[in-house]
Protein backbone atom coordinates (compact mmCIF):
# COMPACT_ATOMS: atom_id res chain seq x y z
CA UNK A 1 0.00 0.00 0.00
CA UNK A 2 0.96 3.87 -0.62
CA UNK A 3 0.18 6.88 1.47
CA UNK A 4 0.73 9.91 0.77
CA UNK A 5 1.20 12.24 3.58
CA UNK A 6 0.78 16.09 2.91
CA UNK A 7 2.12 18.10 5.99
CA UNK A 8 4.15 21.30 5.66
CA UNK A 9 5.92 20.98 8.62
CA UNK A 10 8.73 18.35 7.58
CA UNK A 11 9.11 16.85 11.08
CA UNK A 12 5.26 16.06 11.23
CA UNK A 13 5.88 14.14 7.90
CA UNK A 14 8.14 12.35 9.23
CA UNK A 15 6.54 11.35 12.48
CA UNK A 16 3.67 10.08 10.12
CA UNK A 17 5.68 8.53 7.36
CA UNK A 18 7.27 6.27 10.57
CA UNK A 19 4.04 5.28 12.23
CA UNK A 20 2.70 4.60 8.48
CA UNK A 21 6.26 2.29 7.38
CA UNK A 22 5.46 0.35 10.67
CA UNK A 23 2.20 -0.89 9.20
CA UNK A 24 3.24 -1.23 5.74
CA UNK A 25 2.69 1.53 3.83
CA UNK A 26 5.50 3.32 1.39
CA UNK A 27 5.33 6.79 1.25
CA UNK A 28 5.60 9.49 -0.81
CA UNK A 29 5.21 13.44 0.70
CA UNK A 30 4.47 16.71 -0.18
CA UNK A 31 4.88 20.10 1.86
CA UNK A 32 1.39 21.75 0.34
CA UNK A 33 -2.16 20.58 -1.07
CA UNK A 34 -0.52 21.66 -4.34
CA UNK A 35 2.33 19.72 -4.24
CA UNK A 36 0.23 16.76 -3.60
CA UNK A 37 -2.30 17.36 -6.65
CA UNK A 38 1.18 17.95 -8.75
CA UNK A 39 2.02 14.19 -7.26
CA UNK A 40 -1.63 12.66 -8.78
CA UNK A 41 -1.85 14.67 -11.90
CA UNK A 42 1.65 12.76 -12.42
CA UNK A 43 0.65 9.22 -11.99
CA UNK A 44 1.08 8.30 -8.65
CA UNK A 45 -2.10 6.55 -7.23
CA UNK A 46 -1.92 6.33 -3.41
CA UNK A 47 -4.46 4.13 -1.31
CA UNK A 48 -4.43 6.50 1.11
CA UNK A 49 -3.31 10.33 2.23
CA UNK A 50 -3.10 11.94 5.35
CA UNK A 51 -3.71 15.74 5.08
CA UNK A 52 -3.21 18.41 7.42
CA UNK A 53 -5.23 21.78 7.07
CA UNK A 54 -3.31 24.58 7.21
CA UNK A 55 -0.43 25.07 4.57
CA UNK A 56 0.36 27.62 2.37
CA UNK A 57 0.06 27.32 -1.17
CA UNK A 58 -3.08 25.36 -0.89
CA UNK A 59 -4.33 23.84 2.26
CA UNK A 60 -6.02 20.23 3.08
CA UNK A 61 -9.97 21.28 2.26
CA UNK A 62 -8.87 22.98 -0.76
CA UNK A 63 -6.80 19.60 -1.81
CA UNK A 64 -9.98 17.09 -1.15
CA UNK A 65 -12.34 19.19 -3.19
CA UNK A 66 -9.57 18.80 -6.11
CA UNK A 67 -9.47 15.61 -5.46
CA UNK A 68 -12.89 14.67 -5.28
CA UNK A 69 -13.65 16.31 -9.12
CA UNK A 70 -11.79 13.77 -10.49
CA UNK A 71 -13.47 10.60 -10.83
CA UNK A 72 -10.27 8.49 -11.47
CA UNK A 73 -9.46 9.41 -7.67
CA UNK A 74 -12.62 7.97 -6.44
CA UNK A 75 -10.99 5.62 -4.63
CA UNK A 76 -8.01 7.39 -2.73
CA UNK A 77 -9.06 7.32 0.53
CA UNK A 78 -8.13 10.68 2.23
CA UNK A 79 -7.88 11.39 5.86
CA UNK A 80 -7.42 15.07 7.87
CA UNK A 81 -4.90 14.85 10.53
CA UNK A 82 -4.86 18.90 11.53
CA UNK A 83 -5.19 21.04 14.43
CA UNK A 84 -8.32 22.42 13.32
CA UNK A 85 -10.98 20.84 15.41
CA UNK A 86 -13.63 23.61 15.06
CA UNK A 87 -16.90 21.64 14.42
CA UNK A 88 -18.11 23.01 11.27
CA UNK A 89 -14.42 22.58 9.85
CA UNK A 90 -14.86 19.06 10.36
CA UNK A 91 -18.08 18.75 9.21
CA UNK A 92 -16.92 20.63 6.07
CA UNK A 93 -14.13 18.40 5.30
CA UNK A 94 -15.81 15.55 5.79
CA UNK A 95 -18.49 17.08 3.30
CA UNK A 96 -16.16 17.52 1.12
CA UNK A 97 -14.98 13.89 0.81
CA UNK A 98 -12.67 13.26 3.47
CA UNK A 99 -13.23 10.03 5.41
CA UNK A 100 -11.89 10.11 8.32
CA UNK A 101 -10.65 13.22 10.47
CA UNK A 102 -8.14 13.21 13.09
CA UNK A 103 -6.70 15.80 15.34
CA UNK A 104 -3.58 16.89 16.74
CA UNK A 105 -1.67 15.64 18.91
CA UNK A 106 -2.51 11.99 17.84
CA UNK A 107 -0.75 9.23 18.98
CA UNK A 108 0.42 6.71 16.94
CA UNK A 109 -2.15 3.99 17.73
CA UNK A 110 -5.03 6.75 17.11
CA UNK A 111 -3.42 6.88 13.11
CA UNK A 112 -3.53 2.86 13.16
CA UNK A 113 -7.39 2.66 14.62
CA UNK A 114 -8.69 4.74 11.83
CA UNK A 115 -6.65 2.70 9.39
CA UNK A 116 -8.12 -0.40 10.74
CA UNK A 117 -11.59 1.35 10.63
CA UNK A 118 -11.02 2.32 6.78
CA UNK A 119 -9.93 -1.13 6.35
CA UNK A 120 -6.53 -0.44 5.12
CA UNK A 121 -4.30 -2.88 7.19
CA UNK A 122 -3.26 -5.76 6.54
CA UNK A 123 -2.76 -8.97 8.59
CA UNK A 124 0.60 -8.89 10.72
CA UNK A 125 1.27 -5.14 9.65
CA UNK A 126 0.50 -3.76 12.70
CA UNK A 127 1.80 -4.74 16.24
CA UNK B 1 2.66 29.21 36.48
CA UNK B 2 1.22 32.89 37.13
CA UNK B 3 -1.89 34.17 36.94
CA UNK B 4 -4.04 35.90 34.04
CA UNK B 5 -2.84 39.58 34.18
CA UNK B 6 -6.43 40.46 33.42
CA UNK B 7 -8.54 37.40 34.17
CA UNK B 8 -12.16 39.52 33.57
CA UNK B 9 -10.88 40.61 30.18
CA UNK B 10 -13.53 40.04 27.79
CA UNK B 11 -11.44 38.09 25.59
CA UNK B 12 -9.42 36.71 28.74
CA UNK B 13 -11.97 35.09 30.71
CA UNK B 14 -12.99 32.15 27.62
CA UNK B 15 -9.15 30.58 28.52
CA UNK B 16 -8.13 29.33 32.20
CA UNK B 17 -4.09 28.69 32.88
CA UNK B 18 -5.45 25.16 33.30
CA UNK B 19 -7.19 24.44 30.07
CA UNK B 20 -3.49 25.73 28.90
CA UNK B 21 -1.44 23.95 31.11
CA UNK B 22 -3.06 20.66 29.69
CA UNK B 23 -3.45 20.94 26.49
CA UNK B 24 0.41 21.85 26.47
CA UNK B 25 0.96 19.18 28.70
CA UNK B 26 -0.69 16.85 25.84
CA UNK B 27 0.97 18.09 22.89
CA UNK B 28 4.33 17.57 24.62
CA UNK B 29 3.96 14.26 26.33
CA UNK B 30 2.78 12.84 22.67
CA UNK B 31 5.47 14.18 20.89
CA UNK B 32 8.30 14.28 23.22
CA UNK B 33 7.34 12.87 26.26
CA UNK B 34 9.42 9.92 26.20
CA UNK B 35 12.55 12.36 25.69
CA UNK B 36 12.56 14.72 29.26
CA UNK B 37 10.26 15.23 31.96
CA UNK B 38 7.77 18.09 31.28
CA UNK B 39 7.27 19.53 34.89
CA UNK B 40 5.67 22.75 36.58
CA UNK B 41 8.20 25.80 37.53
CA UNK B 42 8.43 29.17 38.88
CA UNK B 43 8.86 31.75 36.18
CA UNK B 44 12.39 32.46 36.11
CA UNK B 45 14.17 34.81 33.98
CA UNK B 46 15.96 33.26 30.70
CA UNK B 47 16.91 34.90 27.40
CA UNK B 48 15.54 33.15 24.68
CA UNK B 49 17.19 32.18 21.68
CA UNK B 50 14.11 30.86 19.62
CA UNK B 51 9.91 32.43 19.54
CA UNK B 52 7.13 30.87 17.70
CA UNK B 53 4.16 32.26 17.51
CA UNK B 54 0.69 31.35 15.80
CA UNK B 55 -2.75 34.10 15.74
CA UNK B 56 -5.94 33.29 15.84
CA UNK B 57 -8.32 35.76 13.90
CA UNK B 58 -12.29 35.81 13.74
CA UNK B 59 -14.53 35.39 16.69
CA UNK B 60 -11.71 35.88 19.30
CA UNK B 61 -8.46 36.74 18.18
CA UNK B 62 -5.04 36.42 20.13
CA UNK B 63 -2.15 34.96 20.03
CA UNK B 64 -0.02 32.17 21.16
CA UNK B 65 3.50 32.33 21.57
CA UNK B 66 6.84 30.08 22.85
CA UNK B 67 10.10 30.61 23.74
CA UNK B 68 12.35 28.89 24.57
CA UNK B 69 16.42 28.24 24.68
CA UNK B 70 18.68 27.12 22.09
CA UNK B 71 19.42 23.97 23.97
CA UNK B 72 15.82 23.64 24.98
CA UNK B 73 15.22 23.64 21.05
CA UNK B 74 17.72 21.33 19.87
CA UNK B 75 16.40 19.11 22.31
CA UNK B 76 13.06 19.57 20.84
CA UNK B 77 13.89 19.92 17.60
CA UNK B 78 15.76 15.61 18.12
CA UNK B 79 12.85 14.43 20.06
CA UNK B 80 9.80 15.43 17.10
CA UNK B 81 12.53 14.60 14.23
CA UNK B 82 13.87 11.43 16.36
CA UNK B 83 17.62 12.60 16.44
CA UNK B 84 19.90 11.69 18.98
CA UNK B 85 20.35 14.77 21.14
CA UNK B 86 24.01 14.03 22.03
CA UNK B 87 25.69 13.33 18.57
CA UNK B 88 23.25 14.70 15.75
CA UNK B 89 23.11 18.62 15.19
CA UNK B 90 19.46 19.52 13.53
CA UNK B 91 20.10 22.18 11.16
CA UNK B 92 18.30 25.49 11.53
CA UNK B 93 15.71 24.86 9.08
CA UNK B 94 15.04 21.86 11.27
CA UNK B 95 14.57 24.16 14.43
CA UNK B 96 12.25 26.38 12.63
CA UNK B 97 9.81 23.44 11.64
CA UNK B 98 9.90 21.43 14.47
CA UNK B 99 9.32 24.55 16.89
CA UNK B 100 6.79 25.98 14.90
CA UNK B 101 4.96 22.62 14.45
CA UNK B 102 4.72 22.45 18.85
CA UNK B 103 3.34 25.98 18.68
CA UNK B 104 1.03 25.19 15.69
CA UNK B 105 -0.45 22.41 17.45
CA UNK B 106 -1.13 24.56 20.99
CA UNK B 107 -2.58 26.99 19.19
CA UNK B 108 -5.00 24.93 17.14
CA UNK B 109 -5.84 23.23 20.77
CA UNK B 110 -6.20 26.88 22.02
CA UNK B 111 -8.37 27.52 19.37
CA UNK B 112 -10.45 24.60 19.62
CA UNK B 113 -11.43 26.49 23.61
CA UNK B 114 -12.03 29.80 22.03
CA UNK B 115 -15.26 31.24 20.89
CA UNK B 116 -15.70 30.36 16.69
CA UNK B 117 -15.30 30.63 14.19
CA UNK B 118 -11.74 31.88 13.21
CA UNK B 119 -8.62 31.00 11.50
CA UNK B 120 -4.90 30.01 12.73
CA UNK B 121 -2.59 31.71 11.33
CA UNK B 122 1.06 29.39 9.88
CA UNK B 123 3.47 29.82 12.47
CA UNK B 124 5.78 32.29 12.69
CA UNK B 125 9.43 31.33 13.73
CA UNK B 126 12.27 33.68 14.67
CA UNK B 127 15.33 34.14 16.40
CA UNK B 128 15.37 36.56 19.69
CA UNK B 129 11.94 37.01 21.32
CA UNK B 130 8.83 38.66 20.38
CA UNK B 131 7.14 42.11 21.22
CA UNK B 132 3.54 42.54 21.84
CA UNK B 133 1.49 44.72 20.54
CA UNK B 134 0.56 47.56 22.89
CA UNK B 135 -3.63 46.54 22.44
CA UNK B 136 -2.30 43.09 23.66
CA UNK B 137 -3.22 41.67 26.78
CA UNK B 138 -1.39 38.72 28.44
CA UNK B 139 -4.21 36.18 29.60
CA UNK B 140 -2.00 32.94 30.34
CA UNK B 141 1.38 32.55 31.24
CA UNK B 142 2.48 28.82 31.31
CA UNK B 143 6.32 28.70 32.69
CA UNK B 144 7.47 25.31 33.37
CA UNK B 145 10.59 23.37 32.30
CA UNK B 146 11.32 20.67 29.90
CA UNK B 147 14.53 18.59 31.11
CA UNK B 148 16.53 21.18 33.08
CA UNK B 149 15.54 23.87 29.62
CA UNK B 150 12.94 26.95 30.70
CA UNK B 151 10.13 26.83 28.60
CA UNK B 152 7.24 29.91 28.39
CA UNK B 153 4.18 29.75 26.73
CA UNK B 154 1.67 32.77 26.75
CA UNK B 155 -1.73 33.41 25.09
CA UNK B 156 -2.17 37.24 24.98
CA UNK B 157 -5.76 38.47 23.16
CA UNK B 158 -6.45 41.16 21.15
CA UNK B 159 -5.11 42.39 17.82
CA UNK B 160 -3.13 39.69 16.58
CA UNK B 161 -0.38 41.64 15.03
CA UNK B 162 3.19 41.05 16.36
CA UNK B 163 6.65 42.94 16.52
CA UNK B 164 9.28 40.26 15.56
CA UNK B 165 12.68 40.94 16.80
CA UNK B 166 15.51 39.54 15.97
CA UNK B 167 19.10 39.34 17.93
Amino acid sequence: MHALVIDDSRSMRMILARILRGAGFEITEAGHGQEALDHLTGGLRPDLCLIDWNMPVMNGYEFVTEVRKVREWRDITLMMVTTESEHSRIVAALAAGAHEYVIKPFTADAILDKLELLGLTHDGAIA
Amino acid sequence: MTAPASADAQQGAVLSPDDVRTLTEEVWSTFLGHTAPFTAAEARAFTPTWAASVTVKGEWNGMVSMQLTGVGAHRLTCGMLGMDPESDEPSEADVVDAVGELVNMVGGNVKSLVPGPSQLSLPLVATGQFAHGSDQQEIVRLDFAWGDEPVSLTVHSGSPAVSKVNR
